[in-house]
């Protein structure tokens, strides 16, 4: 990676210092890390090397104990999950999350930017609204389960779901942890042709991911953690070929 | 046809006894419609809504005593009361989640029970406090009538709140706290604030129905108003009806109520009622998790005609996935998404939507299995489901 490369980034969602512990774990430790705007960004590393809270953090879930977070030139560290979200940071969650005893339509209605007091109290079913929540389930591919209980879809739909979901609050980047795990092949392919349409809209995605294949199909730029802090940066052929990764990853 | 039968009841009623217990009912039916404004909306059970039950009530007979306020002036000042004095407590008790927060509840109406009883000088203690009744004129079944139609339009006007925010997009927000908290908020629901308000509005309506029943009963102790046993009783008639249903914690209170009444006036000398109230919840619990009204709902589509189900599959489309599966040798996890990309992809145009829904995670099911399946999969199982896989 050289400096120009670095120049002409973008600053869109970085940390700096982070660092968070559970007890006498760190989970995180001083990462610095920068994603690239409008690319797609990846975050490999083996199992317990932080990534989840690394995620965690950034999207405030949990609270890291030093470091900051800036999304867009503003500072995000500590600020409520809610308040992170309405700044148009959406993310998935690592065993797929729904609510499923809603509807799948009901699903894709929570999330919305943020409403005025009248848009409240004024009924749910919104037309413009409804609209948009249709043509995002026909994207995905699961249009047809409109008034499922979002409990009695399969696992890979619930996956896709989760992903409409996520979108319905328009959110300019999207982190997704493990979009593949549990997934069948197949399915891997469809999410990733969604995920390069919607990064080709430009939308920038940090994936934590540990299907290899999808990671270097996918992603501009791979970020490498082990131990709690990034290791190496750069683009898959680089990362690939990088003997710190090597040994992270085989122990060799 | 209920609002008709309600109306009438008065009338109906053979006696002033049979009146007032409907009266009961009738003010059981607001408490658990009040309760279920948090409990059903959050999914936070509240143990100690009785305290809001009782402030409500002593509100009311203090205001009255006090500052010699008509009654509903002054029952109108207490549900402030009540509201105002929600919101802090709100904000401490939602700090916590689950059964740390059903025990914080508990406390509430414990502490507030030993504080209306020690506090004699101001809350009569007790020897109670007698509440001036707002119609000194009526005779006693003239009374009754009078609050039995209150009390109903208390309980209307719950009911058309309870509607209103369960279509409304804060309504939506609610449910998705009750489903997945976390989830909510990382959607941009600002979940605090939401459950908060929720608190507080179930509250207030808790505290007016206490109120409403202190100008009817006249007559006010800490140990009944501040008593476990009534917010136990809102939580049972709510879980009863079914708590994500407008009319459930009605028609819980209904039936209930209605139990309680009964089993106090045959058995009133014992602790009967209390036993029969536990073996009611077991069975509740235990059969009929959802409440009467989903196992209800549930038993008129398995037996009603049978509507399209997401998971059913003819016969022709079952051979079908199974071809499908045999030829692309895939797992027993990956069929669902086979079947996706197939329909995507238009290569096998007879698959029908069956076909493609069909998360058959047990394997590919062989045709025998096919009918009792359907049978099963047309009626919603209430605790089975992905969530459980987890």
């Amino acid at each position: 990676m050289t400096t120009t490369a670095t120049e002409q980034r973008t600053r869109n969602l970085e940390t700096v210092g982070l660092t968070k512990s559970f007890g006498g774990v760190h989970a995180v430790r001083d990462a610095t890390v920068t994603f690239q705007h409008g690319k797609i960004n990846a975050l490999i590393g083996p199992n317990g090397s932080g990534k989840t809270t690394f995620f965690n953090c950034v999207t405030g879930m949990i609270k890291p104990d030093s470091g900051t977070v800036t999304f867009r030139g503003h500072d995000i560290t500590r600020k409520a999950p809610h308040t992170i979200a309405r700044a148009g940071i959406g993310r998935s969650f690592q065993l797929c999350r729904i609510f499923p005893r809603m509807t799948v339509l009901e699903n894709m209605l929570v999330a919305v930017r943020p409403p005025r007091l009248r848009d409240l109290l004024g009924g749910a079913r919104n037309p413009e609204e409804i609209d948009k929540a249709r043509a995002l389930l026909v994207r995905v591919g699961i249009d047809h389960l409109e008034n499922a209980e979002a409990r009695n879809l399969s696992y890979g739909q619930q996956k896709l779901l989760e992903l409409a979901g996520v979108l319905m609050g328009d959110p300019d980047t999207i982190m997704l942890d493990e979009p593949a795990g549990g997934v069948n092949p197949a399915l891997i392919g469809r999410i990733g042709t969604l995920v390069q349409e919607l990064n080709a809209e430009g939308r920038t995605f940090l994936v934590v991911e540990h299907n290899m294949d999808m990671v270097m199909s996918l992603s501009h730029h791979v970020i490498v953690f082990d131990r709690g802090r990034p290791i190496a940066e750069g683009t898959p052929a680089v990362v690939q070929s990088d003997p710190r990764v090597l040994e992270a990853y085989l122990g060799v | 046809m209920g609002v008709a039968l309600v109306l009438a009841f008065p009338t109906m009623a053979p006696n002033a006894y049979i009146l007032s217990a409907g009266i009961v009912v009738a003010s059981y039916a607001c408490t658990a419609t009040a309760w279920n404004f948090m409990g059903g909306f959050t999914g936070y059970v509240s143990l100690g809504h009785a305290a809001f039950f009782g402030l409500g009530a002593y509100g009311t007979g203090i205001l009255i005593r006090d500052l010699g306020l008509p009654s509903f002036v002054a029952w109108l000042l207490a549900g402030a009361i009540v509201l105002v004095i929600t919101i802090p407590l709100g904000i401490a008790a939602l700090r916590v989640r689950g059964a740390s927060f059903v025990i914080v509840s508990i406390s509430f109406v414990l502490i507030l029970l030993l504080v209306f009883q020690a506090w004699g000088s101001f809350t009569g203690g007790s020897d109670g406090l007698v509440v001036p009744r707002p119609f000194p004129d009526l005779l006693r079944p003239e009374h009754h009538r009078v609050f039995f139609y209150l009390f109903a339009a208390l309980l209307a006007v719950m009911l058309l709140v309870w509607w209103a925010i369960d279509r409304s997009r804060f309504g939506t927000g609610l449910k998705a706290v009750r489903e997945d908290e976390d989830k909510a908020q990382a959607l941009g629901v600002p979940t605090r604030n939401y459950k908060l308000v929720a608190y507080v509005v179930s509250a207030t309506f808790t505290g007016l129905a206490g109120g409403m029943y202190a100008l009817w009963f006249g007559d006010l102790d800490p140990i009944f108003q501040f008593s476990i046993m009534l917010g136990s009783y809102m939580v049972l008639m709510a879980l009863f009806g079914g708590v994500r249903h407008l009319f459930g914690p009605l028609l819980g209170a209904l039936v209930v109520g209605t139990g309680l009444e009964y089993f106090k006036l045959e058995f009133g000398d014992t602790q009967f009622h209390l036993v029969a109230t536990a073996i009611l919840l077991g069975v509740v619990v235990l059969f009929m998790p959802d409440g009467i009204i989903p196992a209800v709902q549930s038993l008129v589509r398995r037996f009603g005609p049978q509507d399209s189900s997401i998971r059913e599959m003819t016969a022709a489309e079952l051979l079908e996935h199974n071809r499908a599966v045999a030829a692309g040798g895939a797992t027993a996890e990956g069929t669902t998404a086979v079947g996706h990309l197939e329909r995507r992809g238009g290569a096998t145009p007879t698959e029908g939507q069956g076909e493609d829904v069909g998360p058959r995670r047990g394997g590919p099911g062989g045709s025998s299995r096919g009918t009792s399946e359907r049978m099963e999969d047309a009626a919603p199982r209430p605790r089975t489901g992905p969530e459980e896989e987890r």
